[in-house]
């Protein structure tokens, strides 16, 4: 009798894994069938690799490169490096360096990302480390030339990198950074299907964004599902960076403008940057930061939009003369 | 709105308490709820699990359930305080056996603190609808533990929805059967 038992619940058992077998195969071919291989690229896409000419950019861009021996009053003139935001180019600050060179008050060196503006393989490959690499190379070589007033000014994912180093002793060795502005900053994502890209990333392969004709080559319209990863693993570090708490020096001046509305960057991303970024107590005093009333993400960059308002360009001048103020007081 | 779930919550269990057909073999546990959303914050609180012969031969558990980041990530950190006030319905297949299967639908409200004036544009709250789906342990003392994984049907758009409204989230529940019939 024990002995029949033990057949049928073997024979149970076997039904059993048989199906879990059946399913598992099941699962495996749907994400076979459901993995998709790479996209296909025309030749006037970024993603081309044939568009942005990286040589051209670095002489065109970088206050290194284009001011290679600062004179005296050169030094002493503000400088931001501007990092852009995720599949983004150096496009993204190109409105803010023609404002610079109206007013000929500050320079800025619009450094582009690690990874960005070149392939969609290399974009691909690229971890969030290497995005932010070319910041801290722009940074230190800005530095060794005798710039007194640096500042770094991030939009969108270029804010979370920027972060990123206040948390490092990248800055001990170096000319300490006057002031950081953020357009905009990504700590929690508008499109919550991000927080699931570890598990939907391989079945989708990667995603891909509409762009306007104005935009058409300036920004990857392939998004590599290990790139999306990446994009989360950054936000998720900075957001558990400034959950513990970031601790200021009492000269580092910030100031965060973000969109009321934003289906990109969440504006709840603001908040979490003021309750992050600290100074000590003791000087009973805060970050800056404005919600703006807009609607775009990345406000300050209105070239290649398609219906930009009266009002977006006012508050795009408004928001680049409130940075000049304050670099050049 | 969160009155009006208040008081819905409150006359669910008078109701409960009242009806006599409702209490005909019932079993109520209180309990402790540990809640992980994905990429985001640990918010824990307390629940109670309610369900009678009445209710399909306890085949339907009905719950309710508050949990918050107060009592979880934003203990002593800079994390975002937010409430989950949460009423919902299970379905338990093999609900005569000690190790149970769940599936269940909740609904509630949620409310994050804005803290500072200037972020009072931002919007933070919202009703929540979830599904959830996982398993459940009847031990042989008075005590039951689930483990859950949920989907928040609403969750944040950066426009209108409060952006730490998250879609999935990990639930561990423990109870401690408190009346039984």
């Amino acid at each position: 009798m024990a002995k029949n038992t033990d057949l049928i619940n073997m024979k149970n058992s076997i039904g059993v894994m048989k199906r879990s077998i059946y399913i598992w195969l099941l699962v495996v071919s749907a994400f076979g069938i459901s993995c998709s291989s790479d996209p296909e690229i025309s030749n006037d896409m970024l993603d081309s690799g044939f568009i942005y000419s990286i040589p051209d950019s670095i002489q065109k861009h970088l206050v290194s490169e284009y001011i290679p021996i600062p004179t005296e009053l050169e030094k002493n003139t503000p400088v931001i490096i501007a990092a852009h935001g995720y599949t983004a180019t150096t496009f993204e600050w190109d409105e803010l360096r023609s404002f610079a060179n109206m007013k000929g008050t500050f320079y800025v060196s619009q450094v582009l990302l690690g990874g960005h503006g070149r392939s969609y393989e290399d974009f691909k490959n690229a971890t969030w480390e290497d995005w932010q690499l070319s910041i801290k190379v722009e940074y230190k070589k800005l530095s060794d030339k005798g710039f007194k007033n640096i500042y770094l000014a991030g939009s969108s994912t270029g804010a979370p990198l920027i972060i990123n180093l206040l948390t490092t002793d990248f800055f001990t060795t170096l000319t300490q950074p006057k002031g950081i502005f953020m357009i905009d900053p990504i700590v929690v994502s508008s499109n919550k299907t991000l927080t699931m890209v570890g598990l939907l990333g391989p079945i989708l392969g990667y995603t891909t964004v509409e762009l306007a004709s104005g935009e058409t080559g300036k920004w990857y319209v392939y998004r590599p599902q290990e790139s999306l990863k990446q994009l989360m693993t950054l936000i998720n570090t900075t957001r558990l960076d400034l959950q513990k708490g970031i601790v200021l020096r009492d000269n580092l001046y910030i100031k965060v403008y973000k969109s009321a509305i934003d289906d990109v960057a969440d504006p709840v991303s603001a908040l979490m940057i003021y309750k992050g970024l600290k100074y000590d107590w003791i000087l009973y005093k805060n970050i800056d930061v404005e919600m703006v009333d807009s609607k775009l993400h990345v406000f300050t960059r209105l070239a290649g939009r398609e219906g930009v308002t009266a009002a977006d360009i006012t508050l795009q001048q408004k928001v680049f003369a409130d940075m000049e103020q304050k670099m050049i007081k | 709105m969160k009155k009006t779930l208040l008081v819905s919550l409150f006359g669910l269990f008078f109701l409960i308490e009242t009806n006599a057909q409702f209490t005909a073999n019932y079993e109520l546990g209180v309990g402790a709820r540990f809640q992980k959303t994905e990429q985001l914050y640990w918010e824990n609180g307390v629940g109670i699990d309610y369900t009678s012969d009445f209710l399909l031969n306890k085949k339907i558990h009905l719950k309710m359930s508050y949990a918050s980041s107060r009592l979880g990530s934003a203990l002593g950190s800079n994390a975002i305080k937010q409430d989950n006030y949460v009423i919902g319905a299970d379905w338990r297949f093999r609900s005569e056996k000690d190790f149970q299967i769940l599936a269940g639908l909740n609904t509630g409200f949620f409310h994050f603190d804005t803290e500072e004036p200037m972020f009072d544009v931002l919007p933070n709250n919202s009703m929540l609808f979830s599904m959830e789906t996982g398993l459940f342990y009847k031990f042989k003392f008075p005590m039951a533990a689930s483990l859950s994984v949920g989907y928040n049907l609403i969750n944040g758009d950066g426009v209108s929805k409060p952006g730490t409204l998250f879609p999935v989230f990990y639930q561990l529940s423990v109870f401690y059967c408190i009346a039984k019939k």
